[in-house]
């Protein structure tokens, strides 16, 4: 059940997640065409999650690229959000 | 702040476990708790329905709200060669309620950049569409693609000494127009 679990949960926050931003872009916030590819993939897991209890091993590879398809999204946000951060370090490193 | 962070710790748990599990097998006679095996008929049974009808429910939910969160689409219309911050200010007490035409609101915007009407905002999904008009008629400002000139759409509220106000502002110009531009005060 492990894997039901944990498919299952992480598709709901993911797809929440990225269903509140899509839902702000109808109040002129930009939108971003990888967050559609992110709702697929965790569509996908969800499937997955259901999957993985007839079939672990072919729901751990149907996972294992829904997980992909929701880090084309999440990697580059992360990315993003930890660069600015990085800079702020290494200008406080370098010598007077 | 939680949301993004537990998204991305829980992303991060799920790809590992399934790249392990896609990757490599138990090796034969020991049993791990990693390496997933299928639970017994009733327990797939149960676990089965029950997903199905949160599916089922999230989806009649997800159809209801989308249903419930669409909103006539709005034509602004902005005087030609107008460039800088265009304002809406909606439940202006004294000022024209908006016209509608073919179920679309219709906006036209003075040559100051300000329109003040009665009218109530509208929230939810739209396509709206941007015109410049002049005395020769009207012609498609873009408002997507390499070419677009509407940026920097908002929503707001503010208190003022009366009562609150609600308004949305738009640019409109170049995309390195906009980011020289300030916001409208």
């Amino acid at each position: 059940m492990l894997p039901f679990f944990l498919y299952f949960v992480a598709s709901l926050i993911t797809g929440f997640h990225v269903c509140m931003l899509l839902a702000l872009s109808a109040h002129g916030a930009p939108s971003n065409p990888l967050e559609l590819v992110s709702l697929l993939g965790s569509l996908c897991l969800l499937i997955a999650a259901y999957v993985s209890l007839f079939k672990p091993y072919a729901a751990a590879r149907l996972a294992l690229i829904a997980c992909l398809a929701i880090w084309s999204f999440y990697g580059p946000a992360v990315a993003k959000s930890i660069r600015p951060k990085l800079v702020v370090q290494s200008s406080v490193l370098e010598p007077r | 702040m939680i949301l993004p962070c537990a998204a991305t710790a829980v992303l991060v748990v799920a790809t590992l476990y399934s790249a392990i599990v896609s990757f490599r097998q138990a090796e034969a006679g020991k049993r791990t708790w990693i390496f997933p095996e299928s639970p017994n008929r009733s327990a797939q049974i149960v676990v089965g329905v029950l997903t199905l009808a949160l599916l089922t429910v999230l989806a009649v939910w997800l159809t209801g709200s989308a249903r419930n969160s669409t909103r006539p689409a709005s034509r602004f219309f902005v005087p030609e060669g107008y460039t800088g911050w265009i304002r809406v200010e909606f439940e202006v007490q004294g000022a024209p309620s908006l016209p509608t035409e073919g179920g679309e609101y219709i906006l036209k915007i003075p040559p100051g950049g300000v329109l003040r009407t009665s009218s109530a905002e509208q929230y939810g999904w739209a396509r709206d569409h941007y015109f410049y008009y002049s005395v020769q008629g009207t012609r498609p400002l873009p408002d997507s693609g390499s070419a677009a000139l509407i940026w920097g759409k908002i929503n707001g509220e503010e208190s003022g000494t009366t009562a609150k106000r609600k308004y949305e502002e738009f640019f409109v110009g170049t995309a390195q127009q906009f980011k020289n531009q300030e916001p409208m005060k």
